[in-house]
């Protein structure tokens, strides 16, 4: 059998989703082999993704790879194609570890065991559809299907406000995805040729009042699924009800799908328009930066807390995304990927602490790190990581997106420093409300209504070993970035070099023009290399 | 040479491995590893000596002349942005890699002995140990990015540190105030790199510094520009060398344990903020406005410090604030340019103040067997006295420590601090002033703790005086405790913290120290006394060896212009007010011939005022900590009502509506289209 021809994505994408078929007819007892039934699953399609891209993946290539494209519906003209390129691969690589660390860490889960994992296979596969379909109305259909899963997970196992929480969260995604399918379809029907091919459609030539409709619409819905203050609401309520497994995928994998969409349709296909969306994106990067960590710092429950977090860290992969720099770009998805891991073991680590206290209130909780050192020391880990600790992926991740806005020169001095200097304050306020949480927690005496009611037993070997993993990553990005950002180099480039060309519209040489022409001046040595391929790309 | 210099990367590697050996198995077997005490320690210390052993070679090969090294790696890359680390030693690298290790390798001997009872001995171990990494990983560093990381990974091991007994409200409070007073330093030196970077395209410390001159030369920077950046990034050594108006964290970072106050708060980790400026001064001493601010920063910290460390009680919170005031020199020697004399403060500081910190844990692991584990106790001044008696190794090293700190020849501290006097006098005769004053501030305190801690009659069995102190330090905690927000603080039984420990005393009397302990100090006295010889104005070896880049020609010149008379005038004068400052405080503490309650009653408000360590803490918990409080309540309150509240008012209405709208479903095709109708009306004559 030939390698290449060999359907490498969908096999991917539809093993865990036929594998979960399977499970009503496992036999079971109270969920024992059903859930190493689903680890093995998620394991060997974890196996499969990683041996795909270390073989069939060129690392130097910024273009699609590993196409398969069939006709599923030649009267629409829908295809099921898929592919990976730099930007969706390291989502993929992600979505695999994830989930499968999640399905480790349901091990506790009893009340309807097979159906539990019967959604959370389907979920696995939907997930790497979302990040490898190439069809805009395929996105649609998936983009949904992932939805009812979760709303499910939300419903039947969350806390004691999972009804509400539910429908909020499939209400509000599921509105807000509205605007993809009239997006979708507008940019479908637009000019001579009927195409959801998303290759084709980038290479459209929309008019520009035109862009900027579509842009909007997918702003509104990416924006939910984020999300950008003010649309946020939906995810403190969907993180506070859910359990630590489908708290690992909301944050660890839901949530980058819309800054995933957002660089794939708004920043690739409508560029014209995201030069003139870029100075709103930056400016609701930093609301989200801030608004959410004085949120998070207010809360009373643990898990709102981190899910305020969540949002406040997605600020950066906004304005990441809105540099106009490889850098601030590379940023971006750097981050998405360093959240992916910090914030599910945060979230897991919250579940985990549930277990043992039976409270989310600070309040009533205080002092067990003497009952529980092994868990204090992977809180205060996770902590760290969390509040972007040099060594760890966080770090360089909000470093390159500060870098990127700095030497950015699509935008001037006083905006740039504006922007900077309240993300920046961001950085102040972060440890701020994680070290409060650990100190409430963990520090000081102990609180004895707690201790006589709660046995705290430590750590269990299950539970470290997902800490490990995943902060082995984190740690290994943290001191080594190029490991990660070497293999989607080529798309950011590439993308931020398409950018760019329609950049100087943006640049209004005002206020201090003295500065500008300085910038010109020492720029011009390290900027030289990139000039030639600016203009050869033209 | 050369193989030693390929190999230098082990030298912040070495404790690295060490630190994650420990903790992983801590993590895996924690009973074995903990039943494992020595052994560990063993292990932890011999992976910083064979460090400080490489460190010591660097040294010699580097005052044999040989080139400086470095070495480069690209860490980071996204398109033509490079970013590369690695590692250097230079003259100042090599220097203050032997300070580090050389104190580091002694605390971790004295920890043994101070921390043999504690059950996180092991784990004490292990953060030290993560910590002399961090420290060295910053002294190699090659650019400003590096330095940054290492920045906020030596503040993190700080953190863990001063919170190491987690058990301790003071501690829990003490450690966050400490992390997040340094992110704001961090703040500011985030974006002076940013914008540096900016500006010059560059993190290296020369090419910044070029690069700048040269913008500012052709006019396309403006010096005020410039200056903002050198400023921000300033702000981090403020932060980190607990400079005014950032110094807040230091004292309360006493919590820790003692080794790790000698260690990182007053030898190491503060010392780098100097040891950044330092790495900065290409780019500073081209900016006369940075140059000043962070002179006259040093100054206001010098002469606070002092100021406040008069009326401490706490042993070892005196000492902290002497240290904060023995970095505004440093700091201030840094902004009047005096490079080397700068530097040679930071050294001798370190060696004289590691080892008074040292004697002042020794001092309270001794006043421990009598009066408890409860450090409202065991550090209080009031309670002891007479200490000299039952332990002499460390009474003498401490006296040696007073007279290195006061600036009496030949101790470390006479040369260095007179130095930074003369640097100063020639920049701007107010700054000598100030500094002056401090110099005999600083007499009269440290030796007024000397005389109030081993000298007298020994108070620790007031039983009276105890119960006071206790009711006063419980009063404190409600009055400064920065968790406020916790509404049932108030309730809980005692926040000071006594732990269950306080009951059994073993002896009415204070012990000698063993002998890991006594004997870092007694090591520690020899550098502490004999240190500064290296730098005596007939000849200095050590100003030879460091100097500010690019200054070497300067330095020759200034050595053979040397003024005796000058010179004499001026180190008669400093030695004459720490002089009087002894003088006065022997005849308060010592011959009791001036009671200082009197004068405190005469000069109330003054007394208040620096008792209450100039009120910063009441300031900033009342202006920044509940400030942002209550703004981040009302944010959350916005978010629940407005945000969300629209959130749910659409739902709501939109129930209500099709709750109304059912009642229209009459199934009447003729209503229908009655309604069809008027709808069609109204668009006509809308588009119409």
């Amino acid at each position: 059998m030939n390698t290449a021809e060999f359907p490498w994505l969908t096999t991917i994408i539809l093993f865990p989703i036929l594998a979960s078929f399977l499970i009503p007819f496992i036999p079971d007892h109270e969920g024992k082999t059903v859930r190493w039934y689903a680890l093995g699953v998620g394991l060997l399609d974890f196996a499969l993704i990683v041996y795909t891209f270390y073989t069939q993946y060129d690392f130097s290539d910024s273009g699609l790879q590993l196409v398969e494209s069939y006709a599923w519906v030649p009267q629409l003209g829908l295809n099921w194609s898929v592919a990976a390129d730099g930007l969706s691969m390291p989502l993929i690589l992600l979505t695999g570890f994830i989930t499968t660390l999640a399905t480790l860490a349901a091990w506790p889960v009893t009340f309807k065991p097979r159906l539990f994992y019967f959604l959370i296979l389907a979920m696995y596969g939907g997930q790497i559809a979302v990040f490898a379909v190439q069809d805009m109305l395929v996105f649609f259909l998936v983009w949904e299907l992932e939805l009812i899963p979760v709303y499910l997970l939300l419903a039947i196992w969350g806390g004691k406000k999972r009804l509400y929480a539910s429908t909020k969260f499939i209400l509000y995604t599921a509105g807000s995805s509205l605007f993809i399918l009239i997006a979708a379809l507008a940019m479908a029907f637009y000019g001579d040729s009927i195409t959801f091919d998303m290759r084709s459609l980038g290479l459209k030539d929309y008019s520009l009042n035109f862009q900027l409709l579509v842009y909007g619409g997918f702003l509104i819905a990416y924006g939910v699924k984020l999300p950008i203050v003010p649309l946020h609401t939906w995810l403190p309520d969907a993180h506070g009800e859910a359990t630590a497994p489908v708290h690992m995928l909301l944050a660890g994998i839901l949530l980058k799908m819309g800054g995933y969409a957002l660089i794939r349709m708004n920043v690739e296909m409508l560029p014209e328009a995201h030069v003139y969306f870029a100075p709103a994106l930056i400016i609701l990067g930093v609301v989200n930066i801030i608004y959410a960590a004085l949120t998070s710092f207010a809360q009373r429950n643990l898990k709102r807390k981190i899910a305020y977090s969540s949002i406040s860290h997605m600020g950066f992969v906004l304005i990441g995304i809105a540099c106009f720099t490889d850098l601030g770009l590379s940023g971006a998805v750097l981050q998405m990927v360093s959240h992916g891991m910090i914030g599910a073991s945060l979230f897991f680590l919250v579940g985990a602490t549930y277990d043992r206290t039976h409270t989310l209130i600070l309040d009533e909780m205080g002092g067990v790190a003497k009952k529980m050192p092994k868990v204090f020391a992977m809180w205060t880990t996770c902590s760290l990581a969390s509040l972007a600790l040099p060594g760890m992926s966080g770090f360089v991740a909000e470093l390159m997106v500060f870098v990127g806005l700095a030497t950015s020169d699509a935008y001037n001095p006083t905006f740039k420093v504006l922007v900077l200097f309240l993300a920046a304050v961001g950085v102040i306020l972060t440890p701020i409300y994680l070290l409060s949480m650990l100190r409430e927690i963990f520090y000081g005496p102990e609180n004895k209504e707690l201790t006589d009611h709660e046995v705290l037993v430590d750590a269990e070997p299950r539970e470290i070993f997902i800490i490990a993993s995943l902060m082995v990553p984190v740690i290994g990005i943290g001191l080594y970035p190029k490991m990660l950002t070497q293999i989607y180099d080529a798309k950011t480039l590439q993308l931020v070099a398409r950018g760019r060309e329609l950049v100087p519209t943006l640049t209004r040489p005002n206020t201090s023009v003295k500065i500008a022409e300085g910038i010109k001046f020492v720029e011009q040595p390290t900027q030289a290399p990139a000039i030639p391929s600016l203009e050869a790309s033209k | 040479m050369e193989p030693i210099y390929q190999y230098a990367w082990l030298i912040p590697v070495l404790p690295l491995v060490g630190a994650i050996f420990v903790g992983l198995g801590l993590i895996s077997f924690n009973k074995t590893a903990n039943a494992l005490r020595q052994l560990n320690a063993v292990f932890v210390v011999s992976m910083l000596g064979a460090a400080m052993v490489l460190s010591f070679v660097l040294l010699w090969s580097q005052v044999h002349g040989h080139e400086p090294f470095l070495r480069t790696f690209e860490w980071a890359a996204a398109g033509n942005f490079h970013l590369t680390m690695g590692y250097t030693i230079d003259h100042l690298t090599a220097f203050m890699l032997v300070i580090v290790t050389t104190v580091a390798f002694l605390v971790m001997i004295y920890t043994d002995g101070y921390m043999a009872h504690d059950p996180g001995y092991v784990r004490f171990y292990a953060y030290l140990s993560l910590f002399s990494a961090s420290m060295l990983g910053l002294v190699v560093s090659v650019n400003l990015v590096e330095v940054y990381i290492f920045w906020e990974l030596v503040g993190m091991c700080s953190y863990l540190l001063i919170g190491f007994w987690f058990d301790r409200k003071a501690a829990a409070d003490a450690c966050q105030k400490a992390f997040v007073v340094n992110r704001v330093g961090d703040f500011g030196l985030l974006l002076g790199i940013l914008g540096l970077y900016w500006a010059t395209g560059s993190f290296d410390f020369e090419v910044i510094g070029d690069r700048l001159q040269q913008l500012i030369t052709s006019g396309t920077l403006s010096v005020g520009l410039a200056s903002l950046f050198g400023i921000l990034v300033f702000l981090g050594p403020v932060a980190k060398s607990a400079q005014f108006p950032l110094h807040v964290w230091l004292p309360d970072a006493m919590e820790g344990p003692t080794p790790i106050s000698a260690l990182i708060h007053a030898a190491t980790m503060v010392a780098a903020g100097v040891f950044l400026i330092a790495r900065m001064f290409p780019v500073f001493e081209g900016l006369p406005v940075v140059m000043s601010v962070i002179a006259w920063t040093g100054a206001l910290t010098a002469l606070l410090g002092a100021t406040i460390a008069i009326t401490q009680n706490d042993i070892k919170k005196g000492l902290a604030y002497s240290t904060i005031s023995q970095l505004g020199y440093m700091v201030l020697a840094m902004g009047v340019g005096a490079y080397s004399a700068g530097l040679f403060h930071l050294m001798t500081h370190a060696y004289f103040k590691a080892m008074l910190f040292l004697g002042s844990g020794s001092v309270i692991h001794g006043m421990e067997s009598v009066v408890g584990h409860d450090p409202a106790l065991a550090q209080d001044m009031r309670l002891m006295g007479g200490l000299r008696k039952y332990m002499p190794m460390t009474a003498l090293t401490f006296l040696v420590g007073c007279l290195a700190i006061s600036g009496i020849p030949p101790f470390a501290g006479f040369w260095s601090k007179d130095e930074i006097l003369e640097a100063a006098l020639t920049a701007n005769p107010l700054l000598w002033i100030v500094g002056w004053l401090t110099a005999g501030i600083t007499a009269f305190y440290m030796f007024r703790m000397y005389y109030a801690t081993f000298e007298g009659n020994f108070r620790g069995n007031e039983s009276q005086l105890r119960q006071q102190l206790k009711t006063e330090s419980n009063e404190m905690a409600y009055a400064f405790g920065p968790g406020a927000m916790d509404p049932k603080e108030l309730t809980l039984p005692s926040p000071s913290q006594t732990s269950d420990h306080n009951a059994h005393t073993h002896s009415s009397s204070p012990h000698e120290s063993p002998l890991t302990m006594t004997l870092p100090l007694l090591i520690l006295a020899v550098p502490s006394a004999l240190i500064g010889l290296l730098g005596t104005p007939i000849d200095n070896f050590f100003e030879g060896f460091i100097h500010a880049p690019g200054k070497a020609m300067e330095v020759m010149e200034t050595a053979a212009e040397f003024n005796w008379t000058e010179y004499l005038v001026l180190a008669s004068a400093s030695v004459g007010i720490a002089l009087v400052g002894i003088t006065l405080a022997s005849l308060m503490y010592l011959r009791h011939q001036i009671d200082p309650k009197a004068i405190a009653d005469k000069i109330q408000p003054l007394y208040q005022f620096s008792f209450h360590k100039w009120y910063f803490d009441e300031f900033y918990e009342s202006v920044f900590v509940r400030g942002c409080r209550r703004l981040a309540r009302q944010i959350l309150e916005v978010d629940y009502n407005v945000v969300d509240g629209a959130v749910n008012l659409t739902g709501f209405v939109a129930l209500l509506s099709g709750e109304g709208l059912k009642y229209l479903e009459s199934g009447k095709a003729q209503f229908y289209a009655l309604v069809i109708f008027v709808a069609l009306l109204g668009f006509v004559i809308v588009a119409a």
